[in-house]
């Protein structure tokens, strides 16, 4: 249908356009850029709640397909369209820029630049997941840096500069070690084009060794951005210091990059090499789980705190796309859906507190449930959320990557499983710290939660609590694509 | 081969941007400047950007011509073309970005200009020489304009410095050129380029002496295009040289330099040399070096000259891929690093007009002063450094892929790793531009720099999200090499 291959085009230009657009607001209309930010990203959520309401499920392959010849001499074209993959992450995108823009309010300097960047975002996100070409992908992957690292550089703490250029070089290192892979393959396919469709038709039969290679050198971009044990350290970094909404992008949107490239270079167009990684990559994501959870325990920072579950939930997510099952993938996608909605209420959560206390001490908190119900009761729900309270998503999703990679990785399962353990602790632990116990004097007149980072909040909540007792109004839209892997790997 | 009137048919661009030059002094002798006025020189600028237009308009029948003139001293092909027409722009962009920089330094203005003017015209003969002693003689018309132009800045002593060790690199590179030369002629018994390679082609026996001038010939070539080991003169005479200079052969003498050996290493690779190897260590040498070497650097000047010689070493990663695609990737980049490198020195020149200081300490604040200028540089560095959108990244991308086809995938990893440094240090001057305050007074930028960076960062961008015309001509332009 034409109508909705332009609307999925509209997920990119949209915010590009109307970000630049954005930036030439007179001076003395600053204040204007939030509102038209706010239209913008409204705009673009809508149509992803449009794409989604008319997706078919049942049927394989890509919906809303469209090609537009761009760089013929390379044998590249704009090719998008969306799958049972990359529909949720699009929506997700759109929902926590939206999102992100109500959380900006504390934002007075530079504010036309803030938007403009943080829309240029979301036009590169969006890309990101609608690619179906390597070139248009990697194009979109590597845009999302530039103005990551600006929104981080300007707007962020005080460790802002070394935050903002680990973040830069270390994902650039890992996304030029991508590239690699890309140029690899399209030589190794040897037909001249980077089309991700024609590519996987190619590239599933070369030999397993050159596959294996391929895939290592694209993994290593990858695995960058998930992160995965041991490429994880720029992470906490860039989360501390980034301010609260774009934390909630990074962690809610950026990370899923990773977690989605796996999915889409991986099974389809590199079979066997997905396949020899897929052990490697299972024990990792396990170090990372447990690591990550580990981590979160000793952390006396909130932010860091969060940040590091960050990387343990994503372990979960990581391990479920390893075993490649068709309940382990469709775990691991319900994860990365789910873990975008938490770790930004967490998010949001901690700015707000930041923003009051001015301090993300733990120490500097206790018994902020006396005197701001509100904002203790969302943390409370948030962290349950996170710990994977059943009726709530984060359960769907962790019991789904579980279950379904027990039968293929049966030891290091029932690792992940235990590290669960650990979840609950720093969590709970965090709560009786913060929420609960006697009342910090330091904290006495703290404000409960504003009608406006309710309103910021709440659509969070709400899909939490969707997912959580609806699985299958996320699910449903992945069942073909997520078959389709299974069977290509053979579970 | 027509008659010798008929040949001159083929030089109209070089004639016309000769006659400019003329034109440029006599029009300042008749209506000479007011007293103490410099700014009322533009016009010999904009005089100047016209004449070069008009050489672009008169290159155009020259595209897709093959013809070879005055018993092979001239070549007139697509290449020359594509070669003319970059030493044309980056010729008028450099006129335009001296309008307000030239008065600070000089009284003598319309000198500077017909310099300028007809040191691109040297670029612009220096890729259609088929003959090596015409271009040893090309190769002066390009050096002695630019010894002046160096050393322009009278009161300044750096600028004396550099341009007297320009000069002592002219005469090493050229001694060194010479020899080789001799020793070609001397094995060979011609000096024809496309002779001996039909020479070399039928000999099987090559010697020691002929592979030692193929080897010095290419030295030669190295000092002019500031690659590695042959780089030490570039910091130097770079920041000293008025910027304005410093732009200009920053791109222009470079890529004459490239014109030149690509013509003579495709006729060179006859003779069973590893070339992959000689040009893959240069090029490797030349990106680490450059690299490494910028990081260091607190002035911009200094950095942009460490950066040139990492970006030489880019260009000759697709030079040793040795193939047709690999030299159309060559082309490609030459124009992607010219936009982007004539941007970042328009805001070097604009900031030093305005503040006198090239510091990179001196960014500080620079967004809030000048946005758009904040802005052209930040995109002028991030092409650079070779980020997606911007024509940087198609270049890089271009480069590597076709080194990636003929099997240098060490090479293109070495490249990969020193894109991920040269970010470090580009990013280090976007810092001080958006993120560290300074001083706030908004800064004067004058017309005719800001249409030149306009149009600079207008074509990284067209280039880097719609690069396929550009491709295009630049494999047209390299297939003329490899008839």
């Amino acid at each position: 249908m034409v109508t909705q291959q332009m609307l999925l085009a509209a997920t990119i230009v949209l915010p590009l356009v109307g970000g630049v657009a954005l930036s030439f607001i007179p001076k003395a209309r600053a204040s204007l850029a939030r509102p038209c930010a706010l239209v913008l990203s409204g705009i673009v959520l809508a149509i992803a709640a449009w794409l989604w309401a008319s997706f078919d499920g049942s049927l394989a392959g890509i919906h809303y397909e469209l090609k537009v010849p761009w760089i013929a001499g390379l044998g590249t074209s704009f090719h998008i369209g969306v799958d049972g993959l990359s529909l949720p992450l699009l929506f997700l995108t759109a929902l926590l820029t939206f999102v992100a823009v109500i959380a900006s309010r504390s934002i007075k300097d530079r504010e036309r630049q803030y938007f403009t960047l943080m829309l240029m975002l979301e036009a590169g996100l969006c890309g990101v997941f609608v690619a179906l070409d390597l070139i248009l992908f990697y194009l979109f992957w590597e845009v999302v840096l530039i103005p990551m690292y600006f929104l981080i550089s300007i707007w962020g703490g005080p460790r802002r500069s070394y935050a903002a250029v680990k973040f830069f070089l270390y994902t650039l290192a890992g996304s030029l070690a991508m590239l690699g892979g890309i140029i690899a393959l399209y030589l190794a396919t040897g037909a001249k084009t980077f089309d991700m469709l024609e590519v996987a038709l190619l590239a599933s039969h070369l030999t397993a060794g050159i596959q294996t290679a391929i895939f290592a050198a694209i993994a290593v971009g990858l695995a960058v951005k998930v992160p995965i044990f041991p490429l994880h350290t720029w992470l906490p970094d860039a989360h501390v210091e980034a301010p609260t909404a774009v934390s909630v992008l990074l962690a809610g949107v950026l990370l899923k990059m990773g977690g989605y490239g796996f999915l889409r270079l991986g099974p389809e167009m590199l079979p066997k090499g997905f396949s020899a990684a897929a052990p490697v990559i299972a024990v990792l994501a396990v170090i990372s789980i447990v690591y990550g959870a580990a981590l979160a325990l000793v952390q006396t920072d909130l932010k860091r705190l969060v940040a590091y579950s960050s990387v343990s939930h994503m372990g979960y997510v990581m391990l479920g796309i390893a075993a490649g099952t068709a309940a382990s993938v469709t775990g691991a996608t319900v994860q990365m859906f789910s873990h975008g909605l938490i770790a930004g209420l967490l998010f949001l959560l901690v700015g707000a507190v930041y923003e009051r206390a001015h301090t993300r001490e733990i120490s500097a908190f206790g018994g902020i449930a006396k005197i701001a119900p509100v904002l203790a009761g969302t943390l409370v729900f948030a962290s349950f959320a996170s710990l994977g309270l059943p009726g709530m998503s984060g359960f769907v999703g962790e019991f789904m990557v579980l279950a379904g990679s027990l039968q293929r990785f049966t030891g290091l399962t029932v690792v992940a499983a235990a590290a669960v353990i650990l979840t609950v602790s720093y969590l709970l632990w965090m709560l009786r710290r913060v929420t609960f116990g006697p009342l910090n004097q330091a904290r006495l007149g703290m404000a409960d939660m504003t009608a406006s980072e309710a309103l910021s909040m709440a659509p969070l909540c709400v899909l939490i609590v969707v997912v959580g007792v609806f699985p299958e109004t996320l699910v449903g839209v992945m069942h073909a694509s997520v078959n389709a892997i299974a069977s290509v790997l053979g579970h | 081969m027509g008659s010798t009137a008929a040949a001159f048919t083929y030089l109209w661009p070089e004639i016309i941007v000769a006659l400019t030059g003329g034109l440029i002094l006599i029009a300042d002798l008749i209506w000479p400047a007011p007293a103490g006025d410099g700014r009322s020189r533009a016009w010999l600028a904009y005089l100047g950007v016209a004449g070069l237009l008009a050489a672009a308009m008169a290159t155009v029948p020259d595209i897709g011509v093959t013809k070879t003139l005055f018993g092979g001293i001239i070549v007139v092909d697509s290449l020359s073309a594509f070669f003319s027409f970059l030493f044309l722009g980056i010729g008028a962009l450099t006129l335009l970005l001296s309008v307000h920089a030239v008065p600070k330094f000089t009284r003598w203005i319309a000198e500077f200009y017909a310099l300028v003017v007809w040191c691109t015209l040297g670029h612009m003969l220096l890729a259609s020489t088929g003959e090596l002693f015409t271009i040893f003689i090309t190769l002066q018309l390009t050096s002695l304009p630019l010894i002046v132009l160096i050393g322009y800045a009278k009161l300044d002593p750096k600028s004396g410095e550099a341009a007297l060790k320009y000069l002592l690199l002219v005469l090493v590179s050229t001694a060194v050129l010479i020899y080789g030369m001799s020793l070609v002629y001397g094995s060979l018994g011609t000096s024809t380029i496309s002779e001996i390679g039909a020479k070399l082609a039928t000999s099987h026996d090559i010697g020691t002496v002929l592979a030692i001038g193929l080897v010095l010939l290419l030295t030669g070539f190295a000092f002019k295009i500031t690659a590695a080991p042959f780089h030490y003169w570039v910091p130097d005479t770079y920041e000293g040289a008025p910027t304005p200079v410093t732009a200009f052969m920053s791109v222009g003498s470079k890529f004459a330099g490239f014109a030149l050996a690509l013509r003579i290493i495709v006729e060179g690779l006859k003779v069973p040399l590893n070339w992959h190897l000689i040009f893959g260590v240069m090029a490797a040498l030349s990106m680490t070096v450059g690299n490494l070497g910028a990081i260091r650097q607190t002035n911009i000047k200094r950095m942009l000259a460490y950066s040139g010689i990492a970006q030489a070493g880019y260009l000759l990663v697709g030079v040793a891929a040795l193939s047709s695609a690999g030299v159309a990737s060559v082309l490609f980049y030459a124009v992607a690093y010219a936009l982007a490198n004539l941007a970042a020195f328009g805001v070097v020149i604009t900031v030093a007009n305005a503040t006198g200081s090239t510091e990179i300490k001196s960014y500080a604040g620079l967004a809030k002063r000048a946005p758009l200028v904040g802005l052209a540089c930040a995109i002028a560095l991030l092409s650079l450094g070779g980020l997606p959108l911007m024509a940087g990244f198609m270049a890089k991308f271009y480069v590597f892929l076709s080194a990636a086809r003929s099997g240098l995938v060490w090479l293109v990893a070495i490249g990969v790793v020193n894109s991920v440094i040269s970010l470090y240090y580009y990013l280090r001057v976007i810092y001080e531009v958006y993120v560290r305050e300074g001083e706030t007074e908004s800064l004067f930028v004058d017309r005719p720099a800001a249409l030149a960076m306009s149009l600079c960062i207008a074509g990284v961008l067209a280039l880097g999200v719609f690069p396929d015309y550009a491709l295009r001509a630049a494999n047209f332009a390299a297939s003329a090499l490899f008839r």
